[in-house]
């Protein structure tokens, strides 16, 4: 059985522009919604959905089938977030918050050009919370957060993305959802 | 059992992944300990905000511009169509000459000079970048880099680099055997033109000479 999106890599691989604009279709409000929970800028999460684009079709004839086409597009868009994550802001650790560094409002470090009077109205308390804390966590936490969390993906589907054991993959997600509870114990 | 081993319990239950002997130790364990208790009920509570605030599509922001999601959603989409290489190029080509007859009388002419011409392409393969206004052009390597704010005012080329838009060109932009970025403040009033291969730049030059004998 072969997927839909291997029948159109396979199509567009060809010159099928319309085959690829189909795959565009099925994957780009997902993956910006997945840039902009990882990055929280809208112009930096579309450039990462454009190049995520561009790589998947330049490496269109190196797509291995094993994998499910949903793994392989994650990947490079979630690699392209932490890359850009990485070169914003020096490295800073979970460890450290252990301390709770009340000053570090995660949401106010964000460019504000997209908060606009009725994208804040939208955000109730808890989310506005949730985001703060989101915004603080670093990296390695924060893809597995967002990946569990905004794509329901299984605890082993996260691993095959981020390409690391299981395992792994528990670790973060409980220390990150320990931090979240943190950070919300306000308003639980 | 002890509160740390209820504290992983709690977490491999959230996870869905307690197995249900050990789902009644921990329900056991919460009877009996208010500490963890309390802690079970605020790791639910978060799991229930984490997953509601971050898969909320109705708090993303809509791209600059468009009316609705809807709107930018296509925006972007042409954007990225926009950006891909340009494919197949040569039945474009097999299009021009039928349905321009004297471009094959050209075609018969520049097919005379065709050898000398391959000779020349791909002999170079270092940077070169030409344009009429160069002087806020960064240069990394082997990318031209237009920064964000600056206005190139005419034409860009670049050969053998490749080029990183993130201001504006006024006049075309042409990349020969390299390859283009467009960043989304990128902006390109005359023509936006990819050429890898011989056979383009070979056209590419015999329209260069072309207008240069009309000019
Ligand atoms: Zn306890």
């Amino acid at each position: 059985m072969i997927s839909i999106e291997a029948r159109l890599a396979r199509m567009a691989l060809k010159g099928d522009q319309q085959a690829f604009a189909e795959i565009v279709g099925l994957y780009q409000d997902k993956l910006y919604h997945m840039a902009y929970r990882m990055l929280g800028n809208r112009q930096e999460a579309e450039d990462v959905v454009q190049d995520t684009f561009l790589r998947v079709h330049k490496n269109l004839e190196r797509y291995d089938q094993s994998m499910k086409f949903s793994t392989w597009i994650y990947r490079i868009a979630t690699n392209l977030s932490i890359d850009r994550l990485r070169k914003r802001r020096p490295g800073y650790s979970l460890d450290a918050e252990s301390s709770e560094h009340e000053g570090l409002d995660g949401y106010s470090m964000l460019p504000s050009d997209d908060r606009t009077p009725e994208s804040e109205a939208l955000l109730s308390e808890t989310q506005r919370t949730v985001h703060q804390a989101m915004a603080t966590l670093p990296p390695k936490y924060k893809s597995v957060m967002v990946l569990r969390y905004l794509h329901e993906l299984s605890l082993q589907e996260v691993g095959e993305v981020l390409d690391m054991p299981v395992t792994t993959v528990k670790t973060r997600l409980h220390r990150g959802r320990d931090f979240l509870r943190k950070k919300l114990e306000r308003v639980l | 059992m002890k509160c740390n081993v209820a504290i992983l319990y709690m977490h491999d239950y959230l996870d869905d992944e307690l197995p249900a002997v050990q789902t009644a130790e921990l329900k056991t364990h919460l009877q009996s300990c208010e500490a963890c208790k309390l802690r079970f009920e605020q790791l639910k509570r978060t799991e229930a905000f984490a997953m509601s605030a971050l898969s909320d599509t109705s708090t993303l922001p809509i791209a600059a511009g468009a009316a609705t999601h809807e709107a930018g959603s296509d925006r972007l989409s042409e954007r990225i169509m926009g950006a891909l290489p340009t494919p197949s190029r040569k039945r474009s080509w097999t299009r021009m000459f039928r349905n321009h007859p004297a471009i094959t009388v050209a075609a018969v002419f520049v097919l005379l000079m065709m050898t000398s011409f391959f000779s020349m392409w791909g002999q170079d393969t270092e940077l070169v970048v030409s344009g009429t206004d160069l002087q806020h052009v960064v240069i990394e390597g082997d990318t031209v880099i237009v920064p964000e704010g600056v206005q190139v005012n005419g034409n860009l080329t670049v050969e053998n680099g490749k080029a990183d838009i993130q201001g504006e060109v006024a006049g075309d932009l042409i990349v020969i055997d390299g390859s283009t970025q467009l960043a989304s403040t990128a902006k390109i009033i005359g023509q936006n033109r990819e050429i890898n291969q011989a056979l383009d730049w070979l056209w590419y030059k015999v329209t260069q000479t072309v207008s240069g004998f009309a000019n």
